[in-house]
């Protein structure tokens, strides 16, 4: 059994001999009946297993929720169950079923398969599909269509069954089960409320992929979002009383590398003390980016057709966004350079009470745009208390390290140098990664981080070379997410730092797998 | 005892305690029905007293009982007792055959004074009344709670579910025990009783196929000890941990064709079985699909009433069931997708 991809609090397995989950069992194939009503029967993945007893006079909304054999985790009345109550399980599944027990929710219909696959199901069975079949339904993208001909129903449904688990396999691998999910969720009340409910749990456990965002109305509720937008509050300007320029976002990601971007910079150079510039652009679905958090996972992975027409759920994030910043008591004026975003952002600052002028260029990046912008700045600028770069760039460190840890003194108190975007450094702890997505420590940052209480893996002794795979993994300290950074603890010593591939638990209960990608050793 | 049955009676429990208004001198209800007295078809008399009800009902209840709805629990005095059979005589005159009921054990002293019940006993003897029914819970089936001075025939009916004790403790609530029960069936049958078992099928827990095993299994169990069984299928009453998992999708009560196959399964037994599903062919009741149900609960009917056999009845909707009974072990549970007995055709909702 070996992990080998995640996404949200979902995983591709591998089992070996071609097998790997989420996997679909075949009553007739795959499922033997229990003898009595005091077992369980068994299914076979690969090999046969027992199956646990039937829940007989349980409460299937107490805890616990799962029901245990040795090597699988049952997850009854999963289609039957509320969405609350379906999502809230999903946060237990672990605790109740480790990581090493398949978890199996029978009697499940194909179009809620994804979303449970997300939320961490690793089997399931041709149960519904085989009543359909007998009542002459077709299975189609998900959907059942009536079917009119005398087709043999059961096998075209079950090959077309097997296609629908092989593709919510795929979209793991391609970190593209959340888009998958959404889709299923469009025309499926059921499935939108459980995708609904879960935004929490995924921001707080789920994996945390690198997938380009290819975004919709519903990425406003996609955890990566939800997770940039609500450390936003943790974020601070690099110097006080700067003044705030608001730019539109670009096509191209980070926005800095954009020409649009580039030509404001270039305007914005030329003016004095320009360094008291703090530039943040406006954006759905993240709402606000401060340049430090450009190479953050994902405002730098995203793609949304810009309408410049903001919905009111739209304008409501932006003005949740404006509350986490505070501009009013941050910034001693706003420049409001973005295009067709400039009304409503500057009409959201202004009830934030913030000196706010809007530059009214229709065409921010066009030469009248960048003009009007120079000259704007300038008058704003004018009088200004001058920031000079050394306070600028440690500001910008202290407001990226925050964002990226809840406790980043072990960062912020190093010597810091170079600017942002890529020369930016704390000491020799610490340098700009595009690849993390913000600071990506040194093995003496790890060094630092470990005895500030940061995730640290404690491996077997051997000569670590590559990757630190899950079989070396002793035991941990701390807790993190996939796609987190941790150190790695020998006998002792750091000896590397890297990714998270895997959970915590996870780490260690699995046998086979890359446990953490490393990216230094020592 | 299975304590994990306690949270799921949480809301039952909370529905006990609201206070139930019932006119105390009125009984709960009363009406006629073909019977079989021997195997002469008569119209027997059947009423319902309103009594305190079950204990067991008042200290936990089974899981499928809605009784308790119809009870009073402070209790009901003699006097208006009294009223209630004043009411009722009418309706059992010229009758040969009566049932009567409480919401409980119509031989438990502590629900149905003795005194009371002898007089009533006394009062149907003499309308001419030759047999009656009455139900009970095995730990009053003793001589002494039904030594009447003058009684017609007395034929007790014991709420027997299943001879599984597995069954009956996860699935029922019920603190019945096997050999218990033949011990009083034995006793009854001495003193010139006779007796009657009801044998649930697909009691929640349950899924289909293990139902109909548990409920063969159960009347070849009680065939012994007992001159005639109803197949009670499971129905949803109110404020029940039935009630509860059929709305929360993880129960529904079965097919009409699973009681066929009971019968059927349970021809060759020495005694008469047969049913008479309450709320059959509606979603609470059992069912199959909207083409048969009529018919199938009329072929019961002409069964129970030794007019007809079962092997005639046939529907399109019976390949359906042959599906659910194959694959409804695996389902782990008695649920079943909404509109399957009718092929999920549109609009209908079995
Ligand atoms: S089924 Fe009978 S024993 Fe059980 S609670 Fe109801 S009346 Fe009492
Ligand atoms: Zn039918």
């Amino acid at each position: 059994m070996e992990p080998v991809g995640h996404e949200g609090l979902g995983r591709l397995l591998d089992l070996g001999e071609n097998l790997r989950t989420p996997h679909i069992v075949f009553r007739k194939e795959d499922l033997t009946e229990a003898t009595d009503l005091e077992s369980g029967g068994s299914i076979v993945v690969g090999k046969p297993f027992d199956l646990p007893p039937k829940p007989l006079g349980l409460d299937s909304e107490k805890e616990p929720y799962l029901h245990l054999s040795e090597n699988i985790a049952v997850l009854d009345n999963a289609s039957s169950l509320k969405p609350q109550k379906i999502v809230e399980i999903a946060s237990k599944i672990r605790k109740e079923a480790g990581y090493a027990r398949l978890v199996y929710a029978p009697a499940v219909e194909p179009s809620e398969m994804p979303i449970l696959a997300y939320l961490g199901v690793d089997i399931f069975d041709d149960l519904s599909v085989e009543l359909r079949s007998s009542t002459g339904w077709l299975l189609e993208d998900g959907h059942w269509v009536k079917n009119q001909s005398n087709d043999d129903l059961t096998s075209i449904n079950g090959e077309e069954l097997k296609r629908w688990l092989s593709k919510i396999r795929s979209s793991i691998s391609n970190g593209r089960l959340r888009e998958f999910v959404e889709r299923t969720s469009l025309h499926n009340p059921r499935v939108s409320q459980i995708l609904h409910y879960s935004t929490k749990v995924l921001v707080e456990k789920g994996a945390k992929i690198h997938t380009p965002i290819r975004a919709n109305a519903l990425s406003l509720q996609n955890p990566s979002v939800i997770d940039f937008q609500e450390r936003l509050s943790r974020f601070t300007p690099p110097v006080e009383n700067m003044v705030l320029l608001v730019l539109p976002c670009s096509a191209r990601k980070p926005y800095f590398k954009s020409s649009s971007h580039k030509r404001f910079f270039n305007a914005i150079r030329e003016v004095d003390n320009y360094l008291s510039l703090h530039i943040v652009s406006v954006t759905s679905p993240l709402g606000l980016v401060p340049r430090e958090l450009e190479f953050c996972y994902p405002a730098a992975h995203y793609d949304i057709a810009v309408t410049g027409v903001w919905s009111p759920t739209e304008v409501e994030m932006i003005r949740r966004q404006l509350s986490r910043i505070e501009p009013e008591t941050h910034y001693s004026q706003a420049i409001v350079h973005a295009g067709s975003s400039s009304e409503i952002m500057t009409s959201l600052l202004k009830e934030r009470g913030l000196d706010t002028i809007d530059t009214k260029a229709e065409r921010p990046s066009s030469f009248e745009g960048l003009e009007v912008l120079q000259n704007v700045a300038r008058m704003s600028l004018n009088g200004t208390k001058p920031v000079n770069s050394k306070q600028r760039a440690k500001g910008e460190a202290i407001g990226l390290a925050n964002f990226q840890y809840s406790n980043s003194d072990f960062l912020t108190t190093s010597e810091i140098s170079g600017r942002m975007p890529y020369k930016l450094r704390c000491g020799d702890l610490a340098a700009i990664s595009p690849v993390v997505g913000g600071f990506g420590l040194t093995l003496n940052g790890g060094k630092a981080y470990a005895s500030n209480g940061g995730a640290t893996i404690k491996a077997e002794n051997f000569k670590l070379v590559g990757d630190l795979f899950a079989v070396g993994v002793k035991g941990y300290e701390g807790d993190w997410q996939i796609g987190d950074q941790v150190v790695i603890e020998q006998n002792s010593e750091i000896t590397a730092v890297g990714i998270a591939k895997m959970n915590p638990e996870e780490m260690v209960s699995m046998k086979r797998g890359i446990a953490v990608e490393v990216r230094h050793h020592a | 005892m299975p304590e994990a049955f306690v949270p799921l009676t949480d809301f039952v429990n909370e529905a006990k305690s609201i206070p139930r208004e019932h006119a105390l001198d009125q009984p709960v209800a009363k009406w006629t029905e073909d019977e079989l007295l021997g195997d002469e078809l008569v119209e027997a008399g059947v009423a319902i007293l309103r009594t305190r009800g079950c204990y067991w009902s008042i200290k936990e209840g089974c899981s499928m009982c809605g009784y308790f709805n119809d009870t009073v629990p402070g209790g009901v005095s003699d006097e208006m007792l009294r009223k209630q059979w004043e009411k009722i005589r009418p309706s059992l005159k010229g009758k040969r055959y009566a049932k009567i009921y409480t919401s409980g054990s119509f031989i438990d002293p502590t629900e149905v004074p003795l005194d009371f019940a002898d007089a009533v006993m006394s009062d149907m003897k003499e309308m001419g009344i030759e047999k009656v029914l009455i139900e009970s819970l095995p730990e009053f089936v003793n001589p002494k709670n039904f030594s009447y001075t003058n009684a017609p025939k007395l034929e007790i009916a014991i709420g027997l579910e299943s001879s599984s004790s597995l069954v009956l403790d996860k699935c029922v609530n019920k603190r019945l025990r096997w050999p218990h029960f033949v011990k009083v069936c034995n006793s009854a049958r001495n003193n010139g009783a006779e007796l009657k078992a009801y044998i649930l099928l697909k009691p929640p827990y349950l899924n289909e196929k293990d139902a109909i095993e548990d409920a063969v299994q159960s009347a070849i169990d009680a065939a012994p000890y007992v001159d005639k069984i109803s197949i009670n299928p499971v129905n949803v009453q109110k404020n029940t941990v039935v009630e509860k998992l059929w709305m929360r999708n993880e129960w529904t009560a079965p097919w009409l064709w699973s009681v066929v196959e009971v019968l059927d399964r349970c021809k060759d037994l020495p005694v008469r079985v047969y049913s008479d599903p309450t709320g059959g062919g509606t979603r609470r009741g059992a069912h199959n699909c909207h083409s048969c149900n009529k018919k199938v609960l009329e072929g019961l009917k002409n069964h129970r009433l030794g007019r007809g056999d079962l092997s005639s009845l046939m529907c399109e909707c019976k390949s359906r069931w042959d599906v659910i009974k194959s694959q409804s072990s695996f389902r782990r549970n008695g649920s079943e997708p909404h509109g399957y007995r009718s092929g999920f055709s549109n609009g209908r909702r079995f």
